[in-house]
């Protein structure tokens, strides 16, 4: 393994911490402009209609309403994340002839303050025409259904295949093959920071927006386009965002709204969701029906699968196409797999539409891929650990069609799981109504795709050093409270060799940072970043190291080492200056051109999804309540590679989130819907786990070095969120031989499983 | 949603709260912590001219334990104060549980024990532990005072035998026969900041010769009001408690539940719990009143 | 209807504010007073973000009516810190246990754990657990969270000073 510089892998406290525990980050919401008006927006109060007419006149007339818009007020410029595929681009801000959910914005009010534009939504007059509404997958794809959008027939908007090696064949000749069903349902990110945004005029024509998302520069480009300004025209700020997990990573109607009214009227729009909006008609994580057949040869070898998915999209695509490739993905990531068969489809029906949420279609698939090896294994004879030891990924292994894996410390995880769970000693001794489960996961480190097909590369940085010792990173990456602001910073001064308070930074200002960014998501911020900060970093040490060489006169051969705010000759650290020194006199070299450095980073030669992999294997131990159902995770196991851990504790915190997250979604969160509404839109009845809810869990990292990230590192964001549904099924059959296929497992399940339920 | 349009009166008196009550009468409510309250207000449930906050009325502010009174609740007083009051958690551990898992830190610390009374909740946490107890609701209006026991006081889901005019002066307890055990059980798929989906508080009392000689079984959530079940008690009094007679007033209890499917649970489910907690917090109860510990 | 004037004693600055019946506390303390510091993550009283301290006890100013608070001491966390330059040991102990992701639950967290360590100086970890019980973080696991609540008891205990 390479020798880091030894601020890789601290755990460097994070640098906004202090802004944060004193009340002074600013979030969207915390900001007022002069002048500012506020946004209400009206939504469809039904599932699947038809707008046959809509009068704002009564609205308009309301004293203290500066503006009043409907889609046909608005350049109806449709947009999606997808811009490669223009047809999947199906949402426009405002409704325009038809809703197609329960929240559908149809209409917008700017008015002098919230209780105003809130009685001028009230007074907006729209008359419907209901259509028939789908609200589940199979009635969706059913002949003769209703389309939801004319374009898409069969409702299905979205199709990906993989088909490579002898499926069948090898179905024909297994030792052992099983097929089941399995159905997850929709969860939200539930990030505490409700959406909000603000937009003010700018001179010529501009716009300025803050808003709580998690990718700026997609917003810039797709709310320059639906408003048909030029991209340079507007400008999306940085400010604190509390949360987003996949659920801020699109245009979102209101931005639309808020910078179109602002440019309108001339004075700075805000618009902050509530809550109970945000539960009722906000992005979720997919809905699927999982149909999937495995095959295994004598000696426990996988050798085909047969993977059918069909997912919920609700209303729009959204996010939904990524998730559908990538849920075929991960459908053959974690284990070697000579024949496998992917057949996904993206399915409209009338209901909020699904997105990216952490994980991006991997909880779903590896909730189905997981519960099958356990399964496999007891029918089998194997030891569940064992089964996936045999045919886990190994470091060079190619995953077909998809791209080599350079870092593997898969099996390694496993074996140290099983050591730290006491897995083979508490199989021994089992207990009624005590069980442990495993389920393993491999994610991705950011993706290679471009869907989004931007001219730019996917991560950049501009680093400028000063001779007062100091460098200021310039990057569009966003910290949403995973913690860039603070690793990207750690990147920099570690290879510079810089105390890391000398490190200041303008982020996520797309008027001022280098182009571009594609956001937080896809686990990809630490990984694409941190080598574009490190291109940055090599052509200013290049700037430097000549003043080194000429003021000591070093030979040829000699290396130069950046360590402590100084620079020094690594065969004789006497040889030393301080960095600021060396700054100094490379400016007066240049004759006052400022030390400036681009770097750039497209992960390219890569195959189709990822530069890297992450792996990990999770243990769940849990005491099933024999009369009411109720599970109570014990403890949770876990050992991961996600290569080097640039800030260990960040990693931790990665992981100390995913298991609650990972909890909530097994256990406790589902939407209760009824003809297409949502009945628990608040925390009270949508319920994400407590403090007193969160077992106490152990881990280790299983280190590799990944050659593609910066100082080696991989994800640690979203593969964590993965295992723990399938870790606590299996544990919840272990304890009482009911198996859940069917998400989330509910005390009701359970007992109706044991048939114990009367 | 920012609130409708209200006035707030803050007496310092409960005479000045009873007047300002008749003053306003159809267009005026209570206010005790208003963490019901005021998200109702929020979401439009509720629209109404005044609201009369006893948050400040000393006389109402207040809660006491002794052998001779029993348990006297204030109206104002907090969920927290009870359940931290000297007294509670040995006398009426089943209403100090409720008191002190309930909603959240924060809620306890607003809400009252008379607001939670006068919601009339079907899942109010602390009905049950009080009806077993045999609780006694005290209110004070234009005509005077009454008392009015609580397992009379329910109409139906949110409705109650209160008159728009009156005021809960005190909720009271005698203070339980001795020997004697209680436990109040919930059940919700989260711990906190939570509402039961299934609440069930038991009691038992037995004499010199170990016979039942009073019992008590109350349900919440699982009926249009929080309510005792006679019958199911009735199995009990009088008799040597074994597991047979538990079991078999834990499952009157149940039969007697009439839960609705919704968001929180179905009915078929709640409807077998009432018969497991019942179980459980009769068995727990014995034990207690066995070993003498209250 | 009027608006009342009412007096509101925050992190010990008097402001006299006259205010709309209808409006919360949360709403006062960010609209009026530009104390911004208290988050509302779901204005219903289920999150906990906006927890602030009132006559010594936690308590959801989104449920709070400000003319309730008329005349009473309330805290918030731009309250907490000693000084520009000091963070108070509660703050400390978050920064130095990471239990910081995104900070939108962070002041409500910090508020509820003042409320926690002023009533019970050494509480078990269940009982912290059950402390944070009412504000609701989705980054952290609480994990951190919890450790930076016990770190903090332990910096408050030495000195005995509970208060800051």
């Amino acid at each position: 393994m390479k020798t880091n510089p030894k601020l890789i892998g601290q755990s460097v406290p994070r640098l906004d911490a202090p802004q944060k525990v004193t009340g002074q980050a600013i979030y969207t919401d915390d900001i007022k402009l002069p002048g500012m008006l506020y946004c209400k927006m009206l939504t469809s109060p039904l599932p699947h209609a038809r707008i046959k007419r809509i009068d704002v006149s009564k609205a308009r007339a309301l004293p203290g309403v500066k503006d009043v818009i409907i889609g046909e007020d608005t350049p109806k410029v449709k947009y999606g994340n997808w811009r490669l595929v223009p047809e999947s681009q199906d949402e426009l801000p405002l409704a325009v002839d038809k809703v197609r959910f329960v929240g559908d914005e149809v209409a917008a009010v700017a008015a002098l303050d919230p209780e105003i534009a809130e009685k001028a939504i009230s007074l907006i007059e729209v008359e419907y025409e209901e259509l028939p509404a789908l609200y589940t997958v199979e009635d969706s794809i059913a002949d003769g259904a209703p389309l939801i959008h004319e374009e898409s027939k069969g409702n299905v908007s979205l199709v990906r295949k993989i088909n490579y090696g002898d499926v069948d064949g090898s179905f024909a000749s297994a030792h052992y093959v099983r097929e089941d069903t399995f159905r997850v349902h929709a969860v939200q990110h539930a990030y505490m920071e409700p959406c909000a945004s603000i937009a003010a005029p700018d001179e010529g024509g501009r716009v300025t927006l803050w808003t709580s998302t998690q990718t700026p520069y997609i917003v810039q480009c797709l709310l320059a386009s639906t408003l048909g300004i030029p991209e340079n025209h507007v400008r999306v700020m940085k400010v604190a965002v509390g949360g987003g997990f996949g659920g801020k990573m699109e245009l979102r109607p209101w931005e639309f709204c808020c910078a179109f009214m602002a440019l309108r009227t001339g004075r700075p729009v805000k618009f902050l969701w509530s809550r109970k909006e945000d539960l009722s008609f906000g992005r979720r994580r997919h809905g699927m029906t999982l149909y999937s057949k495995i095959a295994f040869a004598k000696d426990g070898k996988l050798i085909a699968k047969d993977f059918q998915v069909l997912l919920d999209g609700g209303a729009y695509n959204a996010m939904g196409p990524t998730a559908t490739f990538l849920c075929g993905t991960f459908g053959n990531m974690a284990y070697r797999l000579p024949a496998y068969r992917y057949f996904g489809r993206h399915v409209y029906t009338n209901k909020p539409p699904a997105s990216a949420m952490r994980g991006f279609g991997a909880p779903q698939a590896y909730f189905a891929m997981e519960s099958q090896f356990s399964m496999a294994a007891e029918e089998m004879g194997f030891d569940p650990i064992d089964l996936r030891i045999i045919n886990a990924m190994e470091e060079g292994d190619v995953i077909p069609e998809v791209a080599t894996v350079s870092t593997c410390g898969f099996k390694e995880s496993l074996e140290k799981v099983r050591e730290l769970s006491g897995w083979d000693e508490k199989r021994k001794n089992r207990q009624p109504g005590h069980g442990l489960g495993i389920s393993a996961y491999s994610f991705i480190s950011g993706g290679v795709f471009n869907w989004f097909n931007t001219k730019y590369n996917f991560s950049a940085a501009e680093v400028r050093v000063y001779d007062d010792g100091t460098a200021h990173l310039f990057s569009m990456a966003c910290d949403i409270g995973q913690g860039p602001d603070t690793v990207l910073r750690q990147i920099l001064a570690a290879d510079l060799g810089l105390s890391i308070d000398k490190v200041r930074l303008t982020a996520m200002d797309t008027a001022q940072t280098p182009k571009a960014d594609l956001g937080s998501w896809g686990s990809r911020v630490t990984l694409m970043n941190g080598n574009a900060i490190l291109e940055a970093t090599k052509k200013i040490k290049e700037m430097l190291i000549p003043v080194l060489f000429a003021e000591f006169d070093l030979n040829q051969i000699q290396d130069l080492a950046f360590e402590d705010d100084h620079i020094f000759v690594k065969s004789n650290p006497k040889k030393r200056m301080s960095f600021a020194q060396a700054v100094y006199k490379a400016l007066r070299g240049r004759r006052g051109e400022p030390l400036v450095a681009q770097g750039y980073y497209t992960p390219r030669n890569k195959g189709l999804v990822s530069p890297a992999f992450s792996f990990g294997a999770q243990v769940a131990e849990v005491t099933v309540d024999q009369d009411t159902g109720l599970v109570k995770v014990d403890k949770i196991y876990t050992a991961h590679d996600c290569g080097v851990p640039i800030n260990k504790k960040a990693v931790e915190g990665q992981l100390e989130g995913a298991i609650q997250m990972g909890l909530g979604y097994t256990l406790s969160e589902q939407f209760v819907m009824k003809d297409g509404r949502t009945l628990n839109s608040t925390f009270l009845d949508y319920k994400v786990p407590t403090a007193l809810d969160m077992p106490p869990s152990e881990s280790v990292e299983v280190e590799t070095y990944e050659p593609e990230g910066p100082f080696g590192a991989k994800e640690a964001g979203e593969g964590l969120a993965i295992p723990t549904a399938a870790a606590i099924g299996h544990a919840v059959y272990e304890a009482t031989g009911y198996r859940c296929k069917d998400l989330p497992i509910t005390p009701e399940k359970v007992l109706r499983g044991l048939g114990k339920l009367k | 949603m920012s609130l409708a349009h209200f006035e707030v009166h803050q007496p310092t008196s409960l005479a000045q709260a009873l007047d300002l009550l008749s003053a306003h009468r159809a267009d005026a409510r209570v206010l005790c912590g208003g963490t019901d309250l005021v998200p109702k207000l929020k979401a439009g449930v509720i629209a109404i001219g005044h609201l009369i906050s006893l948050k400040r009325v000393p006389e109402l502010d207040h809660v006491s334990f002794s052998p001779d009174q029993g348990l006297v609740i204030g109206g104002a007083a907090r969920l927290s104060d009870v359940a931290e009051a000297p007294g509670v958690a040995e006398n009426y551990p089943g209403l100090a549980h409720a008191c002190s898992v309930m909603a959240t830190t924060q809620i306890r610390h607003m809400g009252t024990v008379a607001g939670n009374i006068a919601n009339a909740a079907p899942s109010g946490d602390t009905a049950a532990p009080l009806l077993v107890h045999d609780a006694v609701i005290n209110v004070v209006g234009p005509g005077g005072r009454r008392s009015i026991p609580l397992a009379d006081f329910f109409a139906g889901p949110g409705a109650s035998v209160l008159d728009s005019l009156e005021i809960i002066e005190t909720i009271t307890a005698p203070a339980p026969q001795k020997p004697c055990g209680s436990q109040y059980l919930r059940l919700s798929a989260r711990s906190l900041v939570d509402i039961a989906a299934v609440g069930v508080a038991a009691l038992i009392a037995l004499d010199g010769a170990g016979r039942v000689n009073r019992c008590r079984l109350a349900m919440a959530a699982v009926a249009p009001t929080p309510r005792r079940c006679p019958e199911a008690e009735a199995l009990l009094e009088g008799k040597t408690p074994d597991a047979g007679l538990i079991a078999a007033a834990a499952q009157a209890l149940s039969a007697a539940s009439c839960p609705i499917d919704d968001v929180r649970s179905s009915a078929a489910y709640r409807q077998q719990m009432v018969g497991v907690l019942a179980r459980r917090a009769l068995e727990h109860s014995l034990k207690l009143a066995q070993g003498g510990a209250q | 209807m009027a608006k009342q004037n009412i007096e509101l004693i925050v992190n010990g600055d008097r402001y006299t504010v006259a205010v709309d019946p209808w409006r919360t506390l949360a709403e006062v303390l960010r609209e009026e007073l530009n104390l911004t510091g208290t988050k509302v993550g779901c204005n219903q009283g289920d999150c906990g973000a906006c927890t602030v301290i009132m006559d010594g006890r936690s308590v959801s100013s989104c449920l709070t009516l400000a003319v309730e608070a008329h005349q009473r001491q309330i805290t918030t966390i731009e309250g907490l810190a000693p000084s520009r330059t000091q963070l108070h040991p509660i703050q400390e102990a978050f920064v130095e246990a990471q239990a910081v992701q995104c900070g939108f639950c962070t002041s409500g967290m910090i508020m509820s754990a003042k409320n926690l360590l002023d009533h019970n100086p050494h509480p078990t970890e269940e009982e912290i657990r059950a402390g944070l019980s009412g504000n609701l973080c989705r980054c952290t696991g609480y994990v951190k969270i919890v450790e930076a609540i016990d770190l903090a008891a332990k910096k408050l205990d030495p000195a005995g000073a509970k208060e800051a």
